[in-house]
């Protein structure tokens, strides 16, 4: 039984420039007092084709967590542009936030992410090296994807075999912006194919 | 008849295996597997049952759903308050659920929105100990325990009021455990099993009372479940599968006797659950016909295997209705409303089927008064504490104010109102609370800014959450008042200080051995010169040593005083620091009956004491220690004045702690110390004085903090010596002379009083001004107390007087203490002095006293032996928020008594009747206890409770008596005697408090009218 839920998740300065930092505002509610922090992780997808672009943003402790329902902004800056595959800077990608407790990751949460330019011009014509001061970053707040694992909340030992992969929205095509090229979409979940409504 | 089947009811067509209704019928559980989990759902049931709730969209119809059973659920259930359910599963859990009080509606985050969660229930508590799947669970009545049974065949009894406690664990079955029904009187607990028996087990001792085989002993195959029912009137017990002639039935058994000569045949298969309609009926009056006096009976619905329904009639020989082909699997579990007319059954196959019968059908529910006679009339005792709600739920509400309280009450009882999101606005206030008024969006707009951001050592961000919610885990707080087993006493140090002068109370970590040494308690006088060997010796014991023979004694103790013992022997063992609970229950503890016990080891006390060896270092460590065995060395000397000489000025400690304000420093004497030599007068009774030290200190008030220092023999002017009593209070200092030494000091924050060796009272002010002349005492002090402005002496000629400083008037003139200390062996355990200055005397006999100064009569307060405290059952009109009063002087006095009801948990002890005159009794006692002490919060306290439990016992004349003294005349007439007010409370305000409570029980509403009218009318005048 999880320790920890999370109850929500708020996106906020959205949309906003590709270099503004991140903020989510995460609720979550905790069943008894944890004795160890929660470790909580902000990812960015920078690429699609390969998990070696993926940039982690920041991550931070949170604690101490008592029993009751709480909230924290969690903060970090924008990636790195010089570690995004110039193909990949303009269009969708995502950003994922994880939260561990005692090494071991119970929830992930993946937000899809539109990044374009505002100016007209620019989408007609985007630059061939990609002008990021005129990009603007889109986080697709109201469809989140989120995975939940049943983790050990007594020990650090294994893990739980078991995985539950919460998978709301089995209509992913759909929820994507009709300019961008489903092949393309990095996958949300870990393991889409135990993947299962929440029912 | 109607028949339905929700099909939304489900589990996504997995099987369901129990449900439930909730008591108040609003909506209803259900369990059964879940995905790769067990399932736990919690359902409206106005959608069930009617069409037009059911087609409306804004009507929830799935309220919870909980998947943290790791495995299937077997069994739900809801506990009789409605406040809990309880759920058992194939993961050995049992999980105990309670609504989240301070959440609304959400959804589930990540979800799409259908999946909301109307309401929040969350597992308050697993419970553990089964080693096999959970197959069964029950609520006793009352909702004292909950039972659960596990193929592991066992069944474990929990303690439902102080979760995750175990009862005990009931082992006899030696097949799988597959159903539970507690007796509806409860007195019984039975149970079936694939073993081929079914056991009743009693709830007295928790032995078996019968084994049933001969029906089962044909059952072949298996069923999932076994789930057995007890009739409602108590009389029969009707279990699952069971065979006749190679038919499958449900055997009847009979209480009387536990015969098994009837049973329910027709099924085709096994039978797999029985239920009892909650209701007693008797036979409806046809209109024109003539009332005939008819049996009342029970209606009972049985499921089987063989997907069939059937509901019987005890009036009748053929069932009044069987279903076939209602499922395609197994039924699986049946649960009736509380209205009798309705029931839910649900199948392995994974639908649920609601049937709604008509009062033509059945017949006549008996209302819970009839209900209650026929408990009545066979076993002499009602439900009727419980049953309230129910039986009253036809009653119409007269009074709109009435409502009120009865739907606060519902809302109270449901934490939140039903389905829906009406339960927001009543919840909203405790979220706020936590968030100091300020909105979540506030909090939202400012949270990155507000947010403690820190790094830890290896420079990593750490980030303290914003709590904008608490759990309310508190949930079986109720549990509090008896989960620390009170001593004597044991109540006093944590709190209090400011209502009472008496000083064990001051919780400060001065240990007993520096107190100032009094003689212990002596009805004979002198001592002999052995003992004051031993007391010679007393001063360099090694710890070690006094640690053997606190052992000796504590093995040596009779049987009550063990649990208290053992824990001192080990706390003083361990953490030399806690000295302030085992002094008071050390001073609280009767001590005559270990003298005799503890005789025998007087040598070996002597001994280990005379080869110690002196360390002085070490002494401080080893007081404590030191100090109980001194107790133990006084007392078995039966007292005397013990002269102490080669004194190191470590005084003994006073057995009876009496009281005097802990020192907490400790000055070096020198010389021999003088003997309380005064001779005793001639009385009858002699109290033990305290005997002269060179000095001490103490504190007398935390709040302002106040110090006595008393320096005695300071300097020696013409001949006569001087001594010094200085006073310390919030820094600023004041000194004074005085030509005795001094012998005990006390004070509050407004008063000081020191008594001499030559029998003078000196009274100051907190600055140090002469407030009374020297008062002449006949005898010496034996213990002085001060609180507020009232000083309180009591001689050691055994009498007693109290003084009112600022009217500078007597209250109690010399009184003696002969009429109380009538006993043979009685000595004086306790004294205390009451911020409103009435004086309290404990015995040792376990009796306390206070001077009642109106009648001029010592008058009885607290009597620890008193039968009615142990068997009063007061638990059900405790205050489910407020803390027990527990500062105040009653507490104080009753100690461990205010745990009261400690035996009367065992439900059917005694007849319930008997049960209910000894709580009244009890309540009015402590009612009248509270009044003579002037103690206006225990008073109201009380007040409550005993008015909580005339309504819960439906004391009609008694309420009355108590409303119309409340509320006084209406008109003012020249000639009445009726006070407005009492100890300060306002006589119409306690009438508005209680007005609320008696609201509760819908019988009392022309009361409650009666009086919340005049109370209005008065408040317009």
């Amino acid at each position: 039984m999880a320790k920890v839920q999370v109850l929500n998740v708020a996106v906020l300065d959205n949309p906003s420039p590709f270099g503004n930092p991140f903020q989510f505002e995460i609720t979550f509610e905790c069943m008894e007092d944890l004795p160890e922090d929660l470790e909580w992780k902000i990812i960015y997808v920078g690429s699609a084709e390969s998990e070696e672009y993926d940039q982690t943003l920041d991550s931070v402790l949170v604690g101490p967590v008592p029993a009751g329902r709480h909230m924290f902004v969690f903060q970090a800056d924008a990636p790195n542009t010089g570690l995004i595959p110039e193909s990949d800077a303009v269009g969708v990608t995502v950003v994922l936030i994880t939260c561990t407790y005692r090494g071991q990751e119970f929830i992930r949460i993946g937000y899809y992410v539109n990044n374009e330019y505002t100016d007209p011009e620019l989408r007609e014509n985007p630059p061939l090296k990609p002008d990021y001061t005129q990009l603007q970053r889109n986080i697709l707040a109201s469809n989140p994807r989120v995975t939940r694992f049943h983790i050990n909340w007594e020990g650090s030992a294994d893990r739980m075999e078991d995985s539950e992969n919460v998978d709301p929205a089995p209509n992913i095509s759909g929820m994507l912006p009709p300019s961008c090229i489903p092949g393309k979409v990095p996958p949300l979940g870990l393991m889409p194919d135990n993947s299962m409504d929440c029912m | 008849m109607k028949l339905l089947k929700p099909s939304w009811v489900s589990h996504n067509g997995k099987p369901i295996f129990s449900v439930d209704i909730h008591p108040d019928g609003t909506k209803f559980a259900t369990g059964g597997q879940g995905e790769d989990s067990g399932k736990v759902m919690i359902w409206n049931m106005a959608p069930v049952l009617r069409e037009e709730d059911e087609k409306n969209e804004n009507i929830p119809k799935m309220l919870c759903q909980m998947d943290n059973h790791l495995a299937c659920v077997n069994c739900v259930r809801w506990s009789n308050n409605g406040l809990y359910l309880a759920s058992g599963g194939d993961d050995k859990l049992v999980m105990v659920w309670k609504r989240a009080a301070f959440i609304g509606p959400s959804t589930v985050f990540g979800s799409s929105s259908k999946l909301a969660n109307v309401e929040q229930w969350r597992c308050v508590t697993i419970l553990r100990n089964h080693t096999g799947d959970v197959m069964d669970v029950a609520w006793s009545p009352h909702d004292v325990w909950l039972a659960s049974c596990s193929v592991d065949n066992t069944i474990v009894i929990w303690n439902a009021r102080k979760f995750p406690e175990m009862v005990t664990c009931l082992r006899g079955h030696t097949g799988l455990v597959k159903g539970l029904t507690w007796d509806p009187v409860g007195k019984y607990i039975a149970s079936q099993a694939d073993d081929h028996s079914l056991k009743v087990w009693r709830t007295m001792d928790w032995q078996l009372e019968t084994n049933i085989t001969k029906p089962f002993s044909e059952c072949g195959g298996t069923t999932h479940v076994l789930r057995l029912s007890w009739s409602p009137d108590g009389q029969y017990l009707v279990s699952a599968h069971a065979m006749n002639n190679s038919g499958p039935t449900a055997q009847i058994v009979e209480r009387d006797g536990w015969k098994t000569n009837m049973d329910f045949v027709g099924h085709r298969k096994a039978v797999t659950v029985v239920k009892f309609n909650p209701k007693i009926f008797k036979k409806k009056q046809k209109n024109g016909g003539s009332p005939k006096p008819s049996c009342p009976y029970c209606c009972c619905a049985v499921g089987s295997k063989d997907r069939s329904l059937s509901v019987w009639l005890t009036s009748l020989k053929r069932p009044l209705v069987v279903i076939h082909d209602l499922f395609d699997k197994s039924i699986m579990d049946i649960s009736w409303t509380l209205t009798g007319l309705g029931i839910l059954v649900c199948s392995m196959d994974g639908t649920v089927a609601y049937l709604d019968f008509s009062l033509d059908e059945l017949g006549d529910p008996l209302n819970e008064e009839e209900k209650n006679t026929i408990h009545q009339n066979i076993y002499g005792k009602s439900l009727a504490i419980t049953s309230t709600e129910a039986q009253l739920s036809t009653t119409i509400i007269e009074n709109p104010e009435m409502l009120k309280y009865q739907q606060e009450r519902q809302n109270a009882a449901q934490a939140g109102s039903g389905p829906g999101g009406a339960g927001l606005e009543s919840t909203a206030p405790k979220l706020n609370s936590v968030m100091n008024g300020e909105s979540l969006e506030d909090i939202r707009k400012n949270l990155l800014k507000k947010q403690v951001e820190t790094r830890t050592a290896d420079g990593r961000r750490r980030i303290t959450p914003l709590c904008i919610a608490q759990l309310d885990t508190g949930d079986f707080s109720p549990a509090l008042f008896n989960s620390v087993p009170i001593l004597p006493g044991s109540s006093m140090p944590s709190q209090l200080t400011p209502q009472l002068s008496s000083d064990s109370s001051q919780g400060q970590a001065s240990s007993l051995g520096l107190r100032p040494s009094h003689d212990t308690l002596l009805t004979s006088p002198p001592p002999s010169s052995s003992t004051k060997g031993l007391e010679d010796n007393k001063d360099g014991q090694s710890p070690t040593h006094v640690k053997q023979s606190l052992l000796l004694t504590s093995a040596s103790k009779i049987e009550p005083m063990k649990a208290l013992d053992s824990r001192f022997t080990e706390r003083s063992k361990a953490t030399p620091g806690v000295t302030a609970v085992i002094s008071s229950t050390a001073g609280l503890t009767p001590l005559d009956s270990r003298a005799k016990d503890g005789s025998s080891i007087l040598k070996d006390v002597k001994n280990k004491e005379e080869t110690s060896s002196d360390s002085e270092d070490k002494m401080a460590a080893i007081n404590k220690n030191l100090s109980f065995t001194k107790r133990k060395a006084d007392l078995l000397m039966d007292g005397g004045e013990v002269v102490e000489k080669r004194k190191k000025g470590r005084p003994r400690k006073d057995k009876m702690a009496t009281p005097i304000s802990q020192p907490f420093t400790q000055v070096e004497t020198e010389g021999p110390s003088r003997a309380a030599a005064t001779p005793a007068p001639v009385a009858a009774l002699k109290l033990p004085t305290p005997s002269i030290q060179k000095a001490f200190s103490l504190q007398v008030s935390m709040e302002p903090s106040v110090f006595l220092e008393v320096e005695n023999d300071v300097s020696v002017v013409a001949g006569s010596k001087l001594s010094q009593l200085r006073c310390s209070r919030d820094g600023r200092e004041w000194d004074t002379l005085l030509p005795s030494s001094v012998v005990t000091a006390a004070g509050s924050s407004d008063v000081i009083a020191v008594a001499c060796e030559d029998r003078m009272l000196s009274v100051f002010s907190s600055c140090g001004r002469r407030l009374l002349p020297a008062i002449q005492l006949a005898t010496p002090m034996s213990a002085l107390h001060c609180s507020s402005h009232f000083v309180m002496a009591l001689t050691a000629g055994a009498r007693l007087s109290v003084w009112d400083v600022q009217k500078q008037t007597a209250l109690v003139k010399n009184e003696s203490l002969l009429t109380i200390m009538s006993g043979a062996d009685t000595t004086v355990s306790q004294s205390l002095l009451t911020q409103q200055g009435v004086p309290v005397i404990g015995l040792s006999s376990g009796k306390s006293y206070c001077f009642n100064s109106s009648l001029e009569t010592w008058t009885l307060i607290a009597d620890k032996g008193d039968s009615l405290v142990q068997c009063a059952d007061f638990r059900s009109c405790l205050p489910s928020h407020d803390a027990p009063v527990s500062s105040g002087p009653l507490a104080v006095m009753q100690g461990r008594n205010l745990n009261a009801g400690r035996l009367a948990s065992r439900l059917s002890s005694t007849p319930h009747h008997l049960q209910q005159s000894m709580t009244l009794a009890f309540l009015e006692n402590q009612l009248a206890a509270a009044l003579t002490l002037l103690s206006a919060q225990e008073y109201r306290y009380w007040l409550l409770i005993y008015a909580r439990f005339l309504v819960n016992e439906g004391s009609e004349y008694r309420l009355r008596e108590l409303c119309k003294e409340l509320l006084g005349p209406v008109h003012k007439s020249a000639a009445t005697a009726w006070e407005p007010t009492t100890l300060g409370l306002r006589k119409r305000e306690l009438l508005r408090e209680l007005l609320p409570v008696i609201g509760q029980n819908l019988r009392f509403q022309r009361l409650f009218t009666e009086y919340q009218e005049q109370l209005e009318l008065l408040r317009n005048k």
